[in-house]
């Protein structure tokens, strides 16, 4: 039971942070964005690259990751989604086309093997008789930590208001003299970092490998259309929601069985609630 | 017309005729290679087929004609792997085929093989289901080789020797966890080596198959250490082992683990992982020891080409080249029928032991009295370096427990 808790939590961390940053962005700009997989591979790639060829601390080398990840992340919304922003088919083409090249990339460079980011934490914990890795548990700290950093920022600061006030209506919010193209840009840096700060903390204990970014597409995707489209509060409980369900599933039928339950729970949510549990309306 | 035209026309006519079987003597012979590109098991069987050809062509070639490769990606996708065959003996007209890796590509592979009436020497997939077609169609299957690596049968026959001579009998383990991976090869391989494991005394606790895509075992560890398993028995190959082995380490798992792990055949598998596969167990083909007079030079030569130590499918795919080019000059000719008359009197000292063929056209196994190929298990030790463990009469080093693990 203990063992479906902290499990439970580590991988609906992971999901949150995920599912965050893609929800933002679409909450925000309306960009549906395919991609957003590939920043989490590239934070892990990134990572390590950086620990592995120029022998950096992990530390330097995470945050250097995850700063060019973000940069990366600008130049796919300023050069390739921002003239075509006003055509949501155009949006999802292109961005899966960023998917597909960054993946090829990948493999030309890295080949497919899986490579090994190394661990913040190397020690193992045992909590109430449960053995967890310590990564795992780091993982799970930051993310929260993370999540709650950018909560108080849209709340709280005068950049998160524009933010905000761009949500719900970018036309109004640029009569206010909010420029919404540098806010789109700073949303999408946001989202791609924290895509990539997933990739670096669960890279040690999870995959690394050039196809890395499909199933956290397909996870953050099921987690925003549970919890509604371009709302944060849905997502982190849709993602809490989702982790859970899949660790119980792993634990008491058969780690075969997990996949099956983010995309059941797409479809059930898409015929029975189309907006998602925290949604205004329905996205599609 | 004249005589003289008549007897022109006549030496211009033989003369193209000459020409014609002068250019199919020197046209080279090609050898089709489908593989899995992307993955080391792809990279090592084309590395090791170009060896086997460069030495080849510098005694002379075969027949006096050189041979050349073609290669195709098959990846691990039966749709690509068909395209695969049907390039390379369509388009490319080779005249054999010398490769594969997942055991579902190539049976979806078979029909086209046959259908094109081209030699096929398989060095990567393990289900008995690939051979026994040839049993059972002989007229058009006959034309389905396994160089190796040995069957999941046999495989499973091995694994079950390890496990009443090792695990059970050295170890003195006797309640064992089968953990392996759902794809075809291992389906074969399970019910056998529960059946095996369990007349040989064993018990088996618990059997987990998961999906190659899963990538948080903590519950699949969880429900062996549930049902008091002390080893885990693997079987890894498109799974995802790197995983599997860092989840293992970092959470000091308390059951020691060993069995069928492909990719931690890899030279560089420890490393790979930073060294968490330390204690792990895994059965390779071949290993740097003198198994034939060629062992030892083939991997000091693949080492020297290509600085990494060669996985299981080299093996195989080296020496199929030699096995082809031994069956041709015996035959005389490149004529599918003719070489297959030859291949099936193989009797070839390879480089994991000597290679023979049974009547599906299989790889014999080695035994107490015939020195074919057969499991070696090997651990990972501290420096990432491999030490044989079993069998006991190649045993290089003692069996060590992961660090965690006190008995």
């Amino acid at each position: 039971m203990l063992e479906i808790l902290i499990h439970g939590a580590v991988s609906s961390a992971i999901y949150a942070m995920l599912a965050v940053g893609f929800t933002l962005i679409f909450g925000v700009a309306r960009v549906l964005n395919l991609a957003h997989g590939s920043f989490y591979a590239l934070g892990a790639y990134g990572a390590y690259y950086f620990t592995s060829h120029f022998h950096m601390p992990l530390l330097p080398a995470a945050l250097l990751a995850i700063g060019l990840v973000a940069l990366f992340g600008v130049f796919v919304e300023k050069v390739l989604v921002r003239p075509m922003r006003r055509s949501q088919l155009a949006v999802l083409m292109i961005t899966l086309a960023v998917a597909l090249v960054v993946e090829q990339a990948l493999f030309l460079t890295f080949g497919s093997e899986y490579r090994n980011v190394p661990e913040f934490v190397s020690r193992k914990f045992t909590i109430g008789g449960v053995d967890v890795g310590g990564q795992r548990l780091l993982a799970l700290a930051v993310s929260v930590i993370l999540i709650g950093l950018l909560w108080i920022f849209i709340q709280r600061t005068r950049l998160g208001s524009a933010i905000l006030a761009v949500s719900q209506d970018p036309e109004a919010a640029s009569y206010m003299g909010i420029p919404s193209d540098r806010i789109f840009s700073i949303v999408m840096a946001l989202s791609a970092a924290l895509a990539a700060a997933a990739g670096v903390l669960a890279g040690p204990f999870l995959t690394v490998q050039p196809t890395m970014w499909l199933l956290p597409i397909v996870k953050a995707f099921a987690i925003v259309i549970v919890g509604g489209l371009g709302s944060i509060p849905g997502s982190i409980l849709a993602a809490l929601m989702l982790g859970y369900a899949e660790t119980i599933v792993g634990y008491t039928i058969s780690t075969s069985w997990t996949e099956i339950v983010s995309v059941a729970a797409t479809l059930l949510m898409l015929v029975f609630r189309p907006a998602g549990m925290f949604g205004k309306r329905a996205a599609f | 017309m004249n005589k003289f035209s008549i007897l022109l026309s006549a030496a211009c006519v033989a003369a193209g005729l000459t020409a014609t079987s002068a250019v199919a003597q020197t046209k080279p012979i090609l050898i089709g290679v489908p593989t899995s590109m992307q993955l080391q098991v792809g990279r090592d069987t084309q590395d090791a087929i170009k060896m086997a050809i460069d030495d080849l062509n510098a005694k002379g070639g075969v027949l006096g004609r050189k041979l050349e490769m073609v290669v195709a990606d098959e990846t691990e996708n039966p749709e690509t792997g068909i395209s695969a065959i049907k390039k390379l003996t369509g388009d490319d007209k080779v005249d054999v085929l010398i490769g594969g890796y997942t055991s579902g590509v190539t049976l979806a592979q078979e029909p086209h093989i046959s259908a094109a009436k081209t030699i096929y020497l398989g060095v990567g997939a393990a289900s008995p289901s690939i051979t026994a077609k040839v049993k059972q169609d002989y007229d058009n299957y006959k034309y389905i080789f396994r160089v190796g690596p040995l069957n999941s049968a046999i495989q499973a026959g091995q694994l079950t020797d390890f496990i009443a001579h090792f695990v059970k009998g050295e170890l003195g383990i006797s309640k064992i966890a089968i953990v392996g991976e759902n794809a075809k090869w291992v389906q074969d391989l399970v019910p056998l080596l529960k059946k095996g494991a369990t007349a040989a005394g064993a018990d088996i606790r618990d059997t987990e198959m998961f999906d190659a895509q899963t990538s948080d075992f903590s519950p699949l560890f969880a429900k062996v250490k549930e049902s008091g398993a002390q080893y885990m028995l693997v079987i890894l190959s498109h799974a995802s082992s790197d995983v599997f082995a860092k989840q293992w380490y970092d959470a000091r798992f308390p059951v020691p683990y060993g069995g069928i792990d492909v990719k931690s055949m890899d030279g560089d598998f420890c490393k790979r992982i930073g060294g968490k596969s330390i204690g792990e167990l895994a059965v390779n083909f071949a290993t740097r020891a003198p198994l034939t007079p060629k062992t030892i030079p083939f991997w000091d030569e693949f080492v020297k080409r290509t600085s990494r130590q060669p996985v299981y499918t080299a093996f195989g795919a080296n020496d199929a080249v030699y096995i082809y080019a031994q069956a041709v000059e015996r035959a005389k000719t490149t004529n599918a029928d003719a070489v297959i008359k030859e291949l099936e009197k193989t009797n070839y000292v390879g480089i994991p032991g000597t290679i023979q063929f049974d009547a599906t056209h299989d790889v014999k196994p080695g035994t107490a009295t015939y020195r074919g190929p057969a499991l070696i298990f090997a651990q990972w030790r501290e420096n990432c370096d491999r030490e044989v463990i079993y069998p006991k009469t190649m045993r290089t080093a003692e069996f060590i427990y992961p660090p965690w693990i006190k008995k």
